[in-house]
């Protein structure tokens, strides 16, 4: 997700090509080709710029329900666009681009080329996180380009959430309060859907001073009570893709 | 006209409409969903795209030029072979102008909302959301994989929710 200006210019973005599975857009003010996963400009008129991302979370409805209904604000969810039902809306699909082959392979970091990683970039050194691992042993806690960072797993089990585990300058380490959350934590991912909006408040997260976070990263108790962490950004993506634009990445294999 | 003349034009002809067809297919083949695109073979796919437009529309001209001055002199076989090139080089001026991305996805062309309370959305579908101020958007995945791009503004602020 960006922010459509460059250049003092606002722009309108279509769709137009795909470069090894990440699609390419033009813009309608400039014809300019972007790439959708870096935000720059590729070719045309605004080549070299770049579009500043837009800070967004990938999470599940029920749960962003549940923070919604907390928070205060207009909260809007796009409508399946007229025309066009279950067929084009198709669930599986990401289940059938799976099983194509990919149009480069990574290997030697110890990932499949379509594991999904996240993706986190600090301080120039960027470092791919596997979901299946977060997921496993959420609350993930490491440190990247010297950041002290927190990788957490909802209480629905699914969205993920990153945060700079610092607070007051100073770093904290972060677990779960598994006393508290067993409930929504019973059966793994669960079937049990409506679990979010009756459980999601029992869920939190402690620290070594006595605060208590929920998973908007706000503390709830103790002495960092109304104050949040700083939230960071990441980008879910194949490992192949990651890897292609970030040579660099390091994987994290504790 | 002499003959010889006359076989250097037929070249031009035939050299023009596959010019004129090369102008579409070139970047269709090295923008192919599911293949590895080299950061050269792009290159050249896009910038065959931007001149591609005004190109196509050059050789059509020259097709039809060649073909008006090689007609009357052209057996029924011939012309034949004038209609074929002039075909192949008008399709290829309307195809570098489509964008057939847009014809398999579907841009979103006026986004619709609705409140959390309407939306027809189980708890477990994955939402990309967003708050700017006062305002908060879900974009349900199932449909962004769908139409990949969306130009929304939120808060005043314009944004591009891509997926």
């Amino acid at each position: 997700m960006w922010k459509r200006t460059a250049r003092g210019r606002e722009l309108h973005f279509y769709l137009a090509g795909i470069n090894n599975q990440n699609f390419l857009m033009r813009d309608r003010e400039t014809g300019s080709w972007w790439q959708q996963v870096t935000g720059r400009a590729i070719a045309g008129a605004l080549a070299g710029s770049a579009l500043e991302l837009m800070p967004n979370d990938e999470l599940t409805f029920g749960l962003w329900k549940s923070e919604a209904s907390q928070g205060q604000g207009r909260f809007l969810v796009l409508a399946p666009v007229p025309g066009h039902d279950d067929k084009d809306y198709d669930k599986k699909w990401e289940e059938e681009v799976a099983k194509y082959p990919v149009p480069l392979t990574f290997p030697g970091q110890g990932l499949k080329d379509r594991d999904v990683i996240l993706g986190v970039v600090m301080g120039g050194q960027a470092r791919a996180f596997p979901l299946a691992k977060v997921r496993e042993a959420s609350p993930v806690e490491d440190k990247i380009g010297g950041v002290p960072v927190v990788l957490v797993t909802g209480p629905d089990g699914e969205s993920v959430r990153v945060f700079r585990s610092q607070w007051n300058g100073q770093d904290i380490d972060l677990y779960r309060d598994t006393q508290n959350d067993e409930k929504s934590d019973g059966k793994g991912d669960g079937e049990n859907n409506g679990q979010s909006a009756g459980q999601a408040p029992k869920w939190r997260l402690l620290d070594s001073l006595g605060n208590t976070w929920n998973f908007a990263g706000c503390a709830t108790g103790g002495p960092a009570v109304g104050q949040c962490l700083e939230k960071i950004n990441f980008l879910k993506d194949y490992w192949f893709d990651w890897k292609n634009y970030n040579p660099q990445t390091t994987v994290y294999t504790h | 006209m002499n003959r010889s003349e006359n076989r250097g034009l037929w070249l031009l002809l035939g050299l023009l409409a596959v010019f004129s067809l090369s102008l579409f297919l070139i970047p269709a083949f090295v923008i192919r969903p599911f293949r590895h695109q080299s950061e050269r073979a792009l290159g050249v796919a896009i910038a065959v795209k931007r001149i591609a437009p005004a190109l196509a529309v050059a050789a059509l001209v020259g097709v039809l030029a060649l073909g008006a001055r090689l007609w009357r002199s052209s057996s029924r076989w011939l012309r034949s072979g004038i209609v074929t090139a002039l075909l192949l080089s008008a399709a290829s001026a309307v195809l570098v102008r489509q964008n057939y991305f847009e014809w398999m996805f579907n841009p979103i062309t006026t986004p619709g909302f609705v409140s959390a309370g309407d939306a027809h959305l189980g708890d477990k579908e994955m939402v990309m959301a967003v708050q700017i101020g006062q305002e908060a958007r879900a974009y349900p995945i199932v449909q962004m994989a769908y139409h990949h791009i969306l130009n929304d503004t939120v808060g005043d602020v314009p944004i591009v929710v891509t997926y």
